[in-house]
């Protein structure tokens, strides 16, 4: 026999679609157990079609689960206690497809079959004790059921705050995740100046007010953008800013205010755009700047090259 | 045979004794992996409920034709759902008869997933991916349509090889994914 001629027919594919007749069923079982080439192909393609099926899954709602639990509990209660004609039961032979069930295409279920034990109990109507049982039978069922309850409702709570922690947990590593990237973000933006050639550095020192103070300005001429960077800075007393100043011929042109972070050295500040300077300075003025510097103040100040 | 995962032995052999309470076991087991697929076949959330609950009558009452040694539970309780799915819309097409599109519901099979599909299992879309759009066409009329190879190649016009070609090398990308 050919094998992979046999492969490629197709027919291990109807057969785990369910598409083959018993007897061609049966047929490919034994061709299958006789070559293990053809046995490892089948069960690829039977697990190949089990993934596909398995990848759809969707839970069904929630409220589904009791509905048809109970759905299904009362139709097997319905079915016709006993199937007719059992002697034909033995004489079928076990049909066994791969997960295949027997016919694809009738709706109706197959052969029920049903052990003696699932039979209806036999009905005792005019027991004497029967009314003591029933009792006894009752209370005891109410007792589980309590019990039952009482569980499940313990259950339910545990799962309840376990959720809760779990959202909790998930909403503070969404929180950290997104601070972590913007800071990704903003440093990306600090590197891409820093490493840009186009930027000249102009270092501005302590003046004899704050001799340690030094900081550094970023000037791009060509953009005109500025960036300040502080390396160290007395803080500024309450009610007050550092102010940067660029000296274009001697003349100072307000360049920004820097943010309290930056004026603590955080992070590289874009400031406002400068269409030419020699110089820069910073002065100390109040909260939101003034329209010229107080020379007074004067912090640092650093010529550029 | 595929290696049989944790706890579907036991879950067989409470079955076969007939503990009713296995069914709720299975149910929490398989429910979603059944009713995704019953859902992909009828489109309808109160039919897919309806054909969900006769699965599980089915599975109960024909147990006794389950055979373990000759593939996965997984494998017979999805083809038990998708078989009675398949059968619920041919009769839906059977009642609705000619007047209006016959075709209409074996042409949704062919189409791609609606927006409303969400399935939650994230392989899907990893795995449809690795699928080319003629393969999946292929594997969704013979896996949620129901379609033979030879009725997928007559729907599509294709020669019945190269179908047979497109199915083959669909399910071989099918179940390398799960290596």
């Amino acid at each position: 026999m050919d094998i992979q001629q046999y492969i490629e027919s197709g027919i291990l594919e109807e057969y785990a679609l369910g598409l083959l007749s018993t007897t061609d069923r049966a047929q490919v079982e034994q061709t299958a157990a006789a070559h293990p080439e053809i046995q490892r192909e089948l069960q690829e393609v039977v697990s190949g079609l089990d993934t596909y099926g398995q990848a759809h899954a969707i839970t069904p709602p929630p409220a589904m689960r009791e509905r048809v639990l109970a759905g299904w509990q009362q139709a097997i209660r319905a079915t016709p206690a006993a199937e007719p004609s059992s002697p034909t039961m033995q004489a079928v032979p076990p049909a066994a497809p791969i997960g295949v069930p027997t016919a694809p295409v009738t709706s109706e279920s197959g052969p029920v079959v049903r052990p003696i034990s699932s039979a209806p109990e036999p009905i005792y109507t005019a027991a004497p004790r029967a009314g003591f049982s029933w009792l006894m039978a009752a209370s005891v069922a109410l007792l589980l059921s309590v019990a039952g309850n009482y569980v499940l409702y313990n259950r339910w709570q545990n799962t309840e705050s376990a959720l809760f922690a779990a959202q909790n947990d998930q909403a503070r590593f969404a929180a950290a995740r997104q601070a972590s990237e913007r800071r990704v973000i903003s440093q990306d933006r600090e590197l891409a100046v820093l490493r840009d050639e186009q930027y000249q550095s102009v270092l501005l020192a302590g003046t004899p007010a704050a001799p340690s103070a030094k900081a550094r300005v970023l000037y791009n001429p060509a953009t005109k953008a500025v960036y300040v960077n502080v390396r160290s800075l007395p803080v500024a007393p309450a009610g007050k800013q550092y102010q940067l100043w660029a000296l274009d011929n001697g003349k100072p042109v307000d360049a920004g205010m820097l943010a309290t972070t930056t004026a603590a050295g955080d992070s590289l500040q874009q400031m406002k755009n400068i269409g030419s300077a020699q110089a820069f300075a910073m002065t100390v003025e109040d909260a939101g700047g003034s329209v010229s510097p107080t020379m007074s103040t004067m912090t640092v100040l650093g010529k550029m090259l | 045979m595929p290696p049989v995962s944790d706890g579907e032995d036991l879950l067989v052999q409470r079955l076969r004794n007939r503990d009713e309470a296995a069914m709720t076991i299975f149910y929490d087991r398989y429910s979603a992996a059944l009713y995704g697929v019953i859902m992909r076949v009828v489109k309808k959330e109160e039919e897919a409920e309806d054909v969900l609950q006769e699965s599980m009558v089915k599975i109960w009452n024909s147990f006794a034709s389950y055979d373990a040694s000759k593939g996965r539970l997984f494998t017979w309780v999805m083809n038990v759902s998708r078989n009675l799915a398949i059968d619920k819309i041919r009769s839906r097409q059977y009642r609705v008869g000619t007047r209006t599109q016959p075709l209409e519901d074996s042409a949704a099979v062919r189409e791609a997933a609606p927006l409303t599909f969400r399935p939650e299992h994230i392989g899907l879309q990893d795995m449809t991916k690795k699928l080319s759009p003629d393969q999946q066409q292929v594997v969704d009329m013979l896996y949620f349509g129901g379609y033979t190879q030879s009725e997928v190649a007559e729907e599509l016009n294709l020669p019945l090889g190269t179908v047979k070609t497109r199915a083959r090398a669909a399910i071989k990308v099918l179940s390398k994914l799960i290596r």
